[in-house]
């Protein structure tokens, strides 16, 4: 049974970097950062190329954000999806979770979809949330931290992680949506050819009018959101940091380990 | 009855999640400062057969909701949903309150995006100033602090991160339980519960091991998991590992630290190569001595660290391995 995904796939600045905030503190410095693909996002897309080979179907790879996000749905489609959609909703930061889902609820509308993949988290914002409000506005059963996925006719019997190890394992009927875990599965490489051919493929963009809006701004919200300020964490740190070159910084970390009494002279 | 704050409890097998009693504290403070009084919060308990539970919990000194339903014996993320909408429709509260779980991030985005309702995340701190709710949330691996504001007619759904408030115990002095009669349509939970599974106990328990050297992705390859376990031995350890290493299968799942993994509490805790993500920190914070290895000095590890060494980890340790045999 040939399936319809669509996969969610969010553009995200490396979190391994260190961040400075802009002068008007209200997002962080944005003219040098490297982008990727979302980690959770990595499996999310994998999952849905895998049931796409087993079943048969297509996967959409779908994206809110600016015009560097195409970068990223390259990638997707050298990866496997066939066919990939920017809403082009231009706002560098985007931090108001709720219009965003509610943006891109829209736009799957547009699309034929058995099945809607997000990621958990994004590691940038952190909401685990965009998922669940799809499945809300949309109207569509879910499950979330999805580690495995069977698909059974109209029908998906899926593994969700909770705290400490343990697992739930729901039936849920077609469509429906997941957000997919860390780890689910082992994402593959893109092959040269196929990186070479979706260089070429066009990426279709959705302004608002596609979806029937007069401008981002008409989003209906029953709320008013507003960033108040990004700043350094306040430094709880107790942490004794230890500089110096490795010799004098191992000297230390076996002294320390010895008044602990972790090792015996 | 309308305003206040609604907190929904959650409970597995008959046990409460440790998140619901921090959740009554950030309650009953969000009460005070919506300018009502701490008791103008309420526990939601949903279930089936979870009396005695609604019980216990009355003993938190706040009034409990009950809705016991035979079609919310297990988690659905459609039963919750039901059973709240008419909770939350009936008693319009200004906030509902859900602990950022793997259960709560399932129904609280839904249940917003179901009703329409503002919401908001992964909350560490809330705050009022008028009609505005202030929440304090973390972006980028914890290395950037941010505040938003939220203002609404309609009840805002906020999940509050575990570990960000002291829970409270319970109380002398009991509330009331009240059964809250809820329609639901078994029908239309479409998501069924199947089964619930347990991770399987192989290998070495972490959660006894008094020293435990825990590998995260600074270590590069699977090659220097060598190297970490040269090290535990040599302080008596046992390797853990954050969970992108046991995902890659470079170690067993039992060895993993975190959230979704073990929670350890050992006398001496080595972060090797780990940022210090919150769902790692779940699991070792009330180490009695962390040491933290990595080479960013931003990485969040050093905020729960007791001592940091900004340093490639691969070069401290085989440097730290001569330095104790000396
Ligand atoms: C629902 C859910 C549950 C989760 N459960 C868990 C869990 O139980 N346990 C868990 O660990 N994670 C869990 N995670 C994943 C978690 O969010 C992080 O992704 C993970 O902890 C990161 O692991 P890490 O620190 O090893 O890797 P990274 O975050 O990639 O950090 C690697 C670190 O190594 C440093 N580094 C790089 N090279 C070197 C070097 N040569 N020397 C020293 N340092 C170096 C880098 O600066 C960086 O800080 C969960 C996620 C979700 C969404
Ligand atoms: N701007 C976006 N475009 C496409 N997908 C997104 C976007 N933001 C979030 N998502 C999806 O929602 C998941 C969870 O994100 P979040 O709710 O921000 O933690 C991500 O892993 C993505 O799959």
């Amino acid at each position: 049974m040939a399936l319809n995904v669509v996969v969610c796939l969010k553009q995200i600045p490396n979190p391994d970097l260190q961040f400075q905030i802009s002068t008007d503190g209200k997002d962080i410095r944005r003219d040098s950062l490297n982008y990727k693909l979302n980690a959770a996002d990595e499996y999310a897309l994998e999952e849905a190329v895998r049931i796409k080979e087993k079943h048969g179907g297509r996967v959409v790879a779908l994206t809110l954000g600016p015009k560097r996000t195409e970068q990223m749905l390259r990638e997707a489609l050298a990866k496997g999806a066939d066919e990939a959609v920017r809403i082009a909703y231009d706002d560098p930061s985007a931090f108001d979770v709720g219009k965003n889902a509610r943006i891109l609820a829209a736009a799957i509308r547009t699309l034929p979809h058995d099945l809607v993949l997000t990621g958990v988290q994004s590691d940038d914002y952190v909401n685990s949330a965009t998922g669940g409000l799809l499945a809300g506005i949309l109207g569509l059963p879910h499950a979330s931290v999805v580690t495995r996925v069977v698909v059974q006719e109209r029908q998906l019997e899926v593994a969700c992680e909770l705290e400490g190890g343990l697992q739930r394992v729901y039936s849920i009927p077609l469509p429906a949506l997941l957000t997919i875990q860390f780890g689910a599965n082992t994402p593959r490489y893109a092959p040269l050819p196929a990186i070479m051919k979706a260089a070429r493929q066009p990426i279709k963009e959705l302004a608002p009018s596609a979806l029937g809006l007069n401008g981002w701004d008409a989003v209906a919200l029953p709320y008013s959101f507003g960033v108040r300020g990004l700043s350094p964490p306040a430094a709880k740190g107790h942490a004794e940091m230890i500089t110096g070159s490795v010799e004098e910084q191992a000297k230390r970390l076996a002294q320390v380990l010895r008044d602990k009494g972790f090792v015996r002279r | 009855m309308s305003g206040g704050v609604l907190l929904i409890a959650e409970h597995l097998e008959g046990r409460v999640a440790p998140s619901t009693p921090e959740l009554i504290t950030t309650g009953r403070r969000l009460a005070a400062a919506f300018g009502g009084d701490e008791r103008d919060a309420r526990i939601v308990v949903l279930g089936s057969g979870v009396r005695d539970l609604a019980n216990h919990l009355a003993g938190y000194t706040l009034d409990v909701l009950l809705v016991d339903h035979p079609a919310l014996a297990e988690y659905t993320g459609d039963g919750y949903v039901q059973a709240l909408r008419g909770i939350v429709e009936s008693t319009a509260p200004r906030v509902v309150l859900v602990a950022h779980t793997s259960q709560g991030y399932d129904f609280a985005p839904a249940l917003a995006g179901a009703m329409d309702l503002p919401l908001v995340t992964n909350c560490l701190a809330l705050d009022v100033e008028g009609d505005r709710l202030i929440a304090t949330r973390r972006l980028l691996n914890e290395k950037v602090q941010a505040q938003v504001e939220i203002r609404s007619e309609r009840p805002i759904v906020v999940t509050v991160r575990p570990g960000a408030e002291k829970p409270v115990g319970p109380a002398r002095g009991t509330m009331t339980v009240t059964d809250v009669p809820v329609s639901i349509d078994p029908s239309a939970v479409r998501e069924k519960f199947v089964r619930l599974e347990r991770p399987q106990v192989q290998d070495i328990d972490l959660s006894g091991a008094d020293i435990i050297v825990s590998a995260g992705r600074g270590i590069q390859k699977k090659e220097n998991l060598v190297l970490i376990e040269e090290f535990a031995k040599a302080i008596g350890g046992v390797v853990g590992a954050s969970r992108p290493l046991t995902d890659m299968d470079w170690l067993p799942k039992t060895r993993q630290v975190g959230q979704s993994g073990k929670t350890v509490r050992p006398k001496l805790y080595v972060a090797c190569g780990i940022s210090g993500a919150m769902q790692h920190v779940a699991g070792m914070k009330d180490a009695g001595l962390i040491v933290a290895i990595n080479t960013d000095p931003t990485a969040p590890i050093f905020e729960i660290a007791h001592v940091g060494f900004v340093a490639d980890v691969l070069k401290l340790l085989p440097a730290t391995l001569k330095e104790l045999k000396r």
